[in-house]
C-alpha cells in the first residue's frame, strides 16, 4: 500500500493527467466514419466561442437585436469572421452529427453496453437543433420573425404539454419583446448547459460502459497518444475547412422581421428545409403527428431493435434498408424545397 | 445476527427514501412556482367597438388591410356583404395577404390559399380565416375587436 502511495506522489503531473484520459481505444476508430463523435465537439467549442465573443454586441430587444447583429455583420471588425465561424461551426456540427448517428444507426453500434448512450446521444441532437433554431430566430430578420412564429404554433399543436409549453417559451398568447428575449436565454445560458451535460454524459457513458464492439475489429489502441493525435489532426483540418468555409460564404442577413408582412420567402435554414417541406406538403395534423412519431420512435430505437430481434428478424439488414430510405427521403425533400 | 442486520438496512432504506421523497417533493415545489413565475398572467379578454370608417370609403373590390387594437384585420366585401378576416392564418399564424388578380387570400408560410369568403381550399390550412364582427351604425363601420 504504502508503496503504491509513494509511486503516485513521484509521477509527474503530465504523467497524472494522462493516466486521467488514458484509455484503450479501439482500432475501428481509425476509420474516419468510427471517430465521428469527436468532430462534434470540437465544432461545438469553436460555437460556444464565437458565441460568447457575440453576446458582447448583440442586444436581445426587437429592432435592436437585428441592427446588433447588422452591426456585428457590417460594423464591428472581423464581425462578419466570428458571426461566420459561428454560423459554419453550428452547421458544421449539425451535419457530423448526422453522419455520426447514421453510422451508429446502420452498424448497430446502440447495442452494445446498452441503450444509454443512444439515449442521450438522441437528446444532444434534438438540443442541437433547438440551438440551431434559437439561433436563428435572435438574427430578427424575416424569417427568424415569422420562424418563431410558425414553431410556438406547432408546439402549440402538439397533444397535451404543448400549449402550455408554447405559452411559456413565447411568454404570453402572442410572439412579443418577451419572446425573443426568451429564446435568447434558451440560445445562451439553459440550451448550452443541457448540452455540456448531455455532452459529459455521453462521454462518461463512453468511458464507463466501452466503446461499441464492432465485428471484424478486435485490436485497441491506446488513448493518449495515438488517438489524442488522431484528434488533434481532426481539429486542425476542420478548423482550416471552417475559416475558408466563412471565407466563401460570408453570414448574410434577410429583411428585418416585419410583424405586419410575411415575406414572400421565409424558408429556414437547411437542415430545417426537410420538416419545413414536408409541412408545407402535408395536411396540417398527420404532418405534426408523423413528426411526433418519427421522433419518438428514433429515440427508442434501440428497444424496438430487441424487440424485433428477439422475433427473429435480421435487424441488420432492416437497418440497412430504413437508413438509407430515411436519408434518402431527408435528402430529396430537402433538394426539393431548396430548388423549388 | 442477521436480524440486526436487517434493521440496520430496513432503517437505513426507509431514512434514504424518506430523504429523497422530501427532497423530490421541496425541488418539485420550487420547479413549479418558477414556471409560475415566467407564466405571464392571462389578461381577460375585453370586446370594443372600433371605428374603421365610414361605409362608402370602403372599396367595393380590393381588400383594406389595417391594424386596429393589436389585431391585423382585412377587410372585404364578400357574397355576403362587408367581412372583417382576421389576416392570421388558421394553419400555423402566419398573416395572409389579398390577391387582387386571383381573388384569393394567399399565405406565403406554407402556401396556404383561401378563397374570396375567406374559405380554405387549398394547402395545410384547417378552416376558413377568421371572422371579427362588423356594425354598422349609419354610414359608420365598427369592428369588434379584442382588446388589452
Ligand atoms: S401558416 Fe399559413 S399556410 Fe402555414
Amino acid at each position: 500500500m504504502e508503496t503504491l502511495i509513494e509511486q503516485t506522489a513521484e509521477k509527474s503531473l503530465k504523467d497524472k493527467i494522462i493516466d486521467l484520459i488514458q484509455k484503450e481505444v479501439p482500432d475501428y476508430m481509425n476509420n474516419f466514419f468510427y471517430c465521428m463523435g469527436a468532430t462534434p465537439l470540437i465544432l461545438f467549442l469553436v460555437a460556444a466561442a464565437t458565441g460568447i465573443l457575440m453576446t458582447f454586441y448583440y442586444i436581445p430587444y426587437p429592432e435592436k437585436a437585428y441592427e446588433s447583429v447588422m452591426a456585428i455583420t457590417s460594423e464591428i471588425y472581423l464581425g462578419w469572421f466570428i458571426r461566420g465561424l459561428h454560423k459554419v461551426s453550428i452547421t458544421m456540427m449539425i451535419f457530423t452529427l448526422s453522419l455520426h448517428l447514421v453510422r451508429v444507426f446502420v452498424t448497430r453500434a446502440y447495442k452494445t453496453h446498452g441503450e444509454l448512450k443512444w439515449l442521450i446521444g438522441t437528446m444532444l441532437f434534438f438540443t442541437t437543433l433547438a440551438m440551431g433554431f434559437t439561433g436563428y430566430s435572435l438574427v430578427y430578420d424575416q424569417v427568424s420573425y415569422w420562424g418563431m412564429t410558425v414553431v410556438m404554433n406547432m408546439a402549440e399543436e402538439m397533444p397535451l404539454f404543448g400549449p402550455p409549453l408554447a405559452y411559456l417559451l413565447r411568454g404570453g398568447a402572442e410572439v412579443s419583446e418577451l419572446t425573443l428575449l426568451r429564446l435568447y436565454d434558451l440560445h445562451t445560458k439553459l440550451l448550452p448547459v443541457l448540452l455540456i451535460l448531455l455532452i459529459g454524459g455521453h462521454i462518461i457513458a463512453i468511458t464507463v460502459l466501452g466503446f461499441a464492439k464492432v465485428e471484424g475489429s478486435e485490436g485497441k489502441h491506446l488513448f493518449y497518444p495515438e488517438h489524442a493525435m488522431k484528434v488533434g489532426l481532426v481539429a486542425i483540418g476542420l478548423l482550416i475547412l471552417m475559416i475558408n468555409l466563412v471565407m466563401i460564404f460570408p453570414p448574410t442577413i434577410g429583411q428585418m422581421a416585419n410583424p405586419s408582412e410575411v415575406a414572400s420567402n421565409v424558408a429556414p435554414p437547411w437542415y430545417f428545409s426537410a420538416v419545413y417541406k414536408w409541412i408545407t406538403i402535408a395536411p396540417r395534423q398527420p404532418a405534426l403527428f408523423a413528426l411526433l412519431f418519427f421522433s419518438a420512435i428514433f429515440v427508442l430505437y434501440p428497444y424496438i431493435d430487441r424487440f424485433l430481434t428477439e422475433r427473429g428478424f435480421n435487424m441488420g439488414r432492416i437497418n440497412i434498408v430504413l437508413g438509407t430510405v430515411a436519408v434518402a427521403i431527408f435528402s430529396m425533400l430537402t433538394i426539393w424545397n431548396v430548388l423549388f | 445476527m442477521g436480524v440486526i442486520n436487517d434493521n440496520i438496512s430496513r432503517r437505513k432504506f426507509l431514512s434514504s427514501s424518506f430523504m429523497a421523497l422530501g427532497l423530490g417533493f421541496g425541488l418539485g415545489m420550487f420547479g413549479l412556482r418558477f414556471l409560475q413565475f415566467l407564466s405571464p398572467k392571462t389578461k381577460t379578454d375585453r370586446f370594443e367597438e372600433i371605428l374603421v370608417g365610414s361605409i362608402s370609403d370602403i372599396s367595393d373590390s380590393d381588400a383594406t388591410v389595417m391594424e386596429i387594437a393589436g389585431s391585423k384585420i382585412v377587410l372585404l366585401k364578400t357574397d355576403t356583404g362587408l367581412v372583417a378576416f382576421s389576416r392570421k392564418c388558421t394553419d400555423l399564424g402566419c398573416l395572409v395577404s389579398w390577391d387582387k388578380a386571383k381573388e384569393q387570400f394567399i399565405c406565403p408560410c406554407h402556401q396556404g390559399i383561401y378563397d374570396r369568403n375567406g374559405k380554405n381550399i387549398a394547402g395545410p390550412p384547417p378552416r376558413p380565416l377568421d371572422r371579427f364582427q362588423v356594425v354598422q351604425k349609419g354610414e359608420n363601420v365598427y369592428v369588434k375587436v379584442k382588446t388589452a
